[in-house]
């Protein structure tokens, strides 16, 4: 008996904190989601069926909010993959120095959004902004751009940002990857004449698939699930222009302190991540792909 | 093309590359560092927009420390970040170690289990455990804020320490325990020094995890002297007239911690990092 219980021990404390500070919220939410819960109102609480879920889509910002959660994530995901995996293959054979260029390079993967933010905001500042200095004096643009304040370009501003906190990632893992298939490869290769490029799609590529789902996926949900640079950057606006689901389930919970309405948001957000997660790993055949 | 030429053409293209990645990473964070050393007058100056100091002053250093008592936000960041670090560390230890070394039901469903945290938007957590903190009185502690923490880094980690664990053969402890030494001897005398990369690589990420953190804390904190650094930096664009020299000044100062034990840690970090994802 002694012996079955050992492991507990050593996982037990880990489990108690996450049950405590995950689940237990969790319920919560749930629960919430189906209740009158406003922060303004405590003695008001009550359950109301699905009349959060009905508010919450027949809210005016919602569609606009989906849409840019999806742009959101596509065009930052994607930009910051395929930069990491160019920088993956600039880094693959070594050479003097690598260490330190990869110390600088990789460094924004340890900087806090916070601060890029705070960064971003104020290169892109419409007035004393170093990005529209330099597009004037190159002659790209002829008046300064207000870039916070203009719908559709905080938002890129967001992704912009995003994208430069991201690459490391991608560059960290898929060099991980590539350094992990053998040289002899692409030696038998060449010798039956295979050139770099055509190397790249018959044996990089196949070889780090496993890779790059696991990646892809991960990073897909992690971006989705974050908002700290919407937050400092342009704290969802103008008007709701960068709100995401996750940002806007934020401000819906400290601005409203409806947290029936946010709890709603959080139930709707699980769902799409689930559905998202299932739908990937059958696409991308993942179960044949390899395993973590 | 020939293989020859190819092979020069992409070596050209790989020197460009890197060239660019490297500006691209030190031009924006140049920017920074020389706001921080400029006067007011020069930042605002729209005609004139300098690409070095002209006027090299540490009077935004001294303004963050002063009027925004930067010193505070930092005993408080340093206070949080280094509690979390510890205990994700010791908790992450024994649980990696009890997920490598046991066999027992239910431990795939566990793994799983932590994998699916790190899959759920913080903020879906973070609404309910300000209303669970609330009714038990830590709203507004440190405590709070580190319980948040320890929970948001913890699973990432024991899988990361999981990994490291199951590099190091089983036959070493064996060894050890014929020999007459008790498991927990065993894992602090023979395992703990072979794992610490593994080790250090948890603690530098717990470590980043908390101190970079800016959601939970606006959430769960909400008196002046209880504000780490991110929350206190926040607190400054909210106002209509943005000091962007002291802004970027603290912006330096937060960043300064994370880029000097990242540096020095690089390579275990990135072995940690790539530790799970990547099969060997």
């Amino acid at each position: 008996m002694k012996k079955r219980l050992e492991p507990l021990w050593y996982i037990l404390p880990a489990l108690i904190v996450l049950l405590l500070v995950f689940a237990v919220p969790l319920v919560r939410t749930f629960t919430m989601a189906f209740q009158r819960y406003s922060l303004t109102s405590l003695n008001n609480i009550k359950f109301n069926g699905m009349e959060n879920f009905r508010n919450l889509f027949a809210d005016k910002n919602i569609s606009l909010i989906i849409k840019n959660s999806l742009f959101y994530v596509v065009f930052s995901v994607t930009l910051q993959f395929l930069l990491g995996m160019i920088l993956a293959l600039a880094l693959r054979r070594s050479f003097r120095g690598r260490g330190i260029y990869q110390a600088i390079v990789f460094l924004p993967w340890a900087f806090s959004a916070f601060v890029v933010g705070l960064l971003f905001r104020w290169c892109f500042n419409g007035e004393y902004g170093v990005v529209n200095d330099i597009l004037l004096r190159l002659g790209v643009i002829s008046e300064r751009i207000s870039w916070i304040g203009t719908p559709g370009l905080s938002l890129l501003v967001v992704i912009l940002a995003m994208v430069w906190m991201g690459v490391p990632f991608f560059a960290i893992m898929n060099l991980a990857a590539l350094q992990s298939i053998s040289n002899d490869v692409y030696e038998a290769a060449s010798i039956d004449g295979c050139g770099i490029v055509s190397g790249f799609f018959a044996i990089t590529l196949p070889y780090i698939k496993p890779t790059i789902i696991t990646t892809i996926l991960l990073r897909t949900i992690w971006v989705f699930n974050s908002f700290d640079l919407i937050v400092m950057i342009t704290n969802g606006g103008p008007a709701s222009s960068s709100q995401t689901l996750c940002s806007y389930m934020y401000t819906q919970a400290f601005t409203s302190y409806d947290f029936g309405m946010a709890s709603a948001l959080g139930v709707v957000l699980v769902v799409a991540l689930a559905i998202y997660t299932f739908v990937f790993l059958v696409v991308t055949n993942y179960s044949k792909a390899g395993d973590f | 093309m020939s293989s020859r030429t190819e092979k020069k053409v992409f070596g050209i293209i790989r020197i460009i590359v890197l060239v660019v990645f490297m500006l691209g990473v030190i031009l924006p964070l140049y920017w920074m560092i020389i706001t921080a050393f400029k006067t007011t007058p020069e930042i605002i100056d729209t005609q004139n927009i300098t690409y070095y100091p002209h006027k090299v002053t540490l009077g935004n250093f001294v303004e963050i420390f002063k009027a925004y008592d930067y010193g505070h936000l930092l005993y408080n960041s340093v206070v949080v970040s280094v509690s979390t670090a510890v205990a994700v560390t010791i908790l992450s230890l024994f649980g990696g170690y009890g997920l490598t070394r046991f066999k027992f039901k239910g431990k795939n469903l566990t793994i799983i289990g932590f994998l699916v945290t790190q899959m759920i938007p913080g903020i879906l957590v973070i609404i309910p455990l300000y209303v669970v903190l609330s009714k038990v009185r830590l709203l507004n502690t440190h405590i709070g804020l580190f319980v948040y923490y320890l929970a948001a880094n913890l699973p990432f980690c024991i899988i990361t320490m999981r990994s490291f664990f199951e590099r190091i053969p089983y036959t070493l402890e064996e060894a050890a325990q014929v020999d007459g030494c008790s498991r927990l001897k065993g894992l602090f005398k023979i395992i703990i020094p072979i794992m610490f990369p593994g080790i250090i690589a948890v603690f530098v990420f717990a470590f980043i995890g908390a101190w970079n953190e800016l959601i939970a804390g606006t959430i769960l904190i909400n008196s002046h002297d209880m504000w780490t650094i991110p929350i206190g930096l926040k607190s400054m664009i909210g106002k209509y007239e943005i000091k962007w020299g002291t802004l970027m000044a603290g912006g330096v100062l937060a960043l300064l911690p994370t880029a000097v034990v990242f540096a020095i840690m690089q390579k275990y970090v990135v072995e940690g990092l790539t530790s799970g994802a990547v099969k060997e």
